[in-house]
């Protein structure tokens, strides 16, 4: 005899809040409380944020201070330091190109189909040296600006996007000399990836801009914002390291065997075999590292660049915008949860789609 | 003990092999000599060699003593030795080891196009042809976890086949699979065999080594204890071992 098993019926909305909240009289009256709390709250955020805030620059930092919400006007007068720092102002549509053209570049290069060797390259050596000559200018008719004198989002996403490029690939090569069979280069680059780990990024950072002047000749310095970049993206691949190395281990050793077997040499396996399985295993804690470094671009700051979050204490630091700035914050966290957020819903898209192909 | 489809020149010929873990003799002294299209099916205990004789021929193993040398090219410290005798031995493991982030096609394809460098359409066609003739060809695109584990092991044969290689290394590749599925990998061997491969099976499926083997090796403690052929080896074997071993595994 055949027996057929029914699943039992979902049940529905309200059957399922009223199960979840609703089960005893002191739930429900918890409930009720929290939702009284959380209406009150998000009313008086929008109260200041929209209904009472004050949007145009019309009636001057004065008006604005009067009203009772938000003083939106703030970011309309000095949007400009925000995004761009010191950078010249009849310049500043180059900063923004720039920002663009990063921008494209950093979606273009999550998208698989980018994911040959070629293209990303191609992508990326286009994108650094738009980004570069726009900055920069001193060619085809741009004027020349240094690096001293950029600022804003422009710098933060710069030094992000070139921390990475850096970093990444010196992750890897730190991984995968830690896992060498010979004990010296192993125990080296352990050595060298702790101590970076156990120091400070700010302590890096003033390193590289402040002290390595010093012990360097002339030729090999560079500009200050390259040794800093340099630094930072020394620290970022130490910990990026570990989390390929971690991701490596998860890698089961009949995977190498195997490629050995069919004759893959060694940067074969490790190109073809390992790292592809590796950086899946390393997804989550990789785009939780990027997170974290972009985040960490603001302490670019100690050592004298304005990048996004120096730039908006300079944007409500003069006079008379000086109390305005919860509002300059505001915006700034709105900036850096735009960025944050898409990153880590790409984190998201990436692992559904490896799960693909799972065990 | 000689084949009719075995022809003179060998092809794999160790002499006193030597394997050491540390301080643990692995493999003491190893003697063994495999002509062209021959069928050498090796059995014995658990922790007795087996694997690491076989592994020592491709040379996931290194040795410590002694001569291998396959296919008339000795295995020593030389890399262009050891990557051209990759090339030409295949290998099929008892955990399959399939490659989980890429296709079943790609699995088979990656190789020839990477080390034989063979242009992708070739590649391709070649792995339709294995796929077909372990009788997958409808899994191609499909991925590793997707399949049953007996279709897994033929895509795993059909890996190392697309390679193209003179002598098949097969290390116990029954022992992971459900009861149910053992027969669909045997039959695949047993066709291979009958092609006249070169063939080194690690296994204990006697009733396939009855079939196939030209000649049985049985190890125990490191070394090798008989060589036989299999009528000899199952009726009248002079072994107190391997009498001993037989009547476990054929016993119950
Ligand atoms: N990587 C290794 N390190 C140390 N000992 C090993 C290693 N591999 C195998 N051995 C030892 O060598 C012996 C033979 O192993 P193996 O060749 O795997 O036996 P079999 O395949 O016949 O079961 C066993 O005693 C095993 O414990
Ligand atoms: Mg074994």
């Amino acid at each position: 005899m055949e027996m057929v098993v029914v699943a039992p019926p979902a049940p529905g909305r309200l059957e399922d809040l009223r199960r979840r909240f609703f089960a005893t009289p002191l739930q429900a009256v918890l409930s009720l409380a929290c939702l009284a709390i959380m209406v009150f709250l998000v009313w008086k955020l929008l109260n200041w944020a929209v209904f009472s805030a004050v949007f145009t620059t019309s009636g001057g930092p004065e008006a604005c201070q009067a009203a009772a919400g938000a003083c939106w006007s703030v970011i309309a007068a000095r949007w400009r330091i925000i995004f761009f720092g010191l950078y010249p102002y009849e310049e500043q549509w180059r900063s923004a190109l720039a920002c663009v053209a990063v921008v494209v570049m950093t979606v273009l290069s999550c998208i698989p189909a980018f994911w040959t060797g070629r293209r990303i390259a191609l992508v990326w050596g286009a994108g650094t040296s738009l980004f570069y000559v726009l900055m920069k200018g001193g060619v085809l008719g741009l004027a020349h600006v240094g690096e001293e004198a950029w600022g804003g989002l422009a710098l933060t996403l710069f030094i992000f996007v070139t921390t990475c490029l850096i970093g990444f690939p010196l992750a890897i090569c730190l991984a995968l000399l830690r896992r060498s069979e010979l004990p010296w280069i192993s125990r080296t680059t352990g050595l060298i990836i702790d101590g970076v780990r156990s120091l400070p990024l700010i302590s890096i950072l003033f390193t590289f801009a402040v002290v390595l002047p010093f012990a360097l000749p002339q030729w090999l310095q560079g500009d200050k914002l390259y040794r800093v970049i340099l630094g930072s993206a020394l620290f970022f691949s130490a910990y990026q390291a570990e989390i390929v190395r971690g991701g490596m281990q998860g890698v089961a050793t009949g995977q190498e065997e195997a490629a050995m077997a069919l004759g893959m040499r060694y940067w074969q396996r490790v190109s073809r075999i390992l790292l592809p399985q590796a950086m899946r295993n390393a997804m989550p804690a990789t785009i939780n590292q990027f997170v974290i470094s972009f985040k960490e671009t603001s302490l670019v700051v100690i050592v004298g660049f304005f990048e996004i979050l120096a730039s908006g204490n300079a944007a409500y630091g003069t006079g008379e915008w000086r109390f305005a700035y919860v509002e300059v914050y505001a915006f700034i966290a709105f900036i850096y949860f735009i960025f944050v957020f898409s990153l880590s819903r790409y984190g998201a898209f990436l692992e559904r789609r490896m799960s693909v192909s799972e065990r | 003990m000689i084949s009719t489809n075995s022809t003179g020149e060998p092809a794999l010929r160790i002499e006193n092999l030597d394997k050491y873990y540390g301080t643990f003799h692995a493999l003491r002294g190893i003697n063994l000599s495999v002509k062209r299209g021959e069928k050498i099916v090796v059995c014995g205990p658990s922790g007795s060699g087996k694997s690491t004789m076989i592994r020592c021929i491709n040379r996931l193993e290194q040795h410590n003593g002694g001569r291998i040398e396959v296919l008339g090219t000795e295995l020593n410290d030389d890399v262009g030795n050891i990557d051209e005798i990759r090339r030409e031995v295949g290998m099929v493991f008892q955990h399959f080891n399939l490659f989980p982030h890429m296709t079943v096609l790609e699995n088979c394809m990656i190789s020839p196009m990477i080390v034989r460098k063979q242009p992708r359409a070739q590649a391709e066609a070649t792995a339709r042809l294995y796929l077909e003739k372990v009788r997958i060809p409808e899994q191609a695109m499909k991925y590793p976890s997707q399949l049953s584990g007996g279709q897994q092991q033929r895509v795993a044969i059909a890996r190392a086949l697309c390679m193209q290689p003179q002598i098949m290394l097969f290390d116990e590749p029954t022992s992971a699979l459900d009861p149910e599925m053992v027969s669909e990998v045997l039959d695949v061997m047993v066709t291979l065999a009958s092609e006249g491969m070169t063939m080194i099976c690690v296994t204990h499926e006697m009733g396939f080594a009855r079939r196939v083997a030209d000649r049985m090796i049985f190890m125990d403690g490191g070394d090798i204890v008989e060589e036989a052929s299999p009528d000899e080896f199952f009726t009248s074997s002079r072994n107190e071992r391997t009498r001993q071993f037989l009547s476990q595994v054929l016993g119950h």
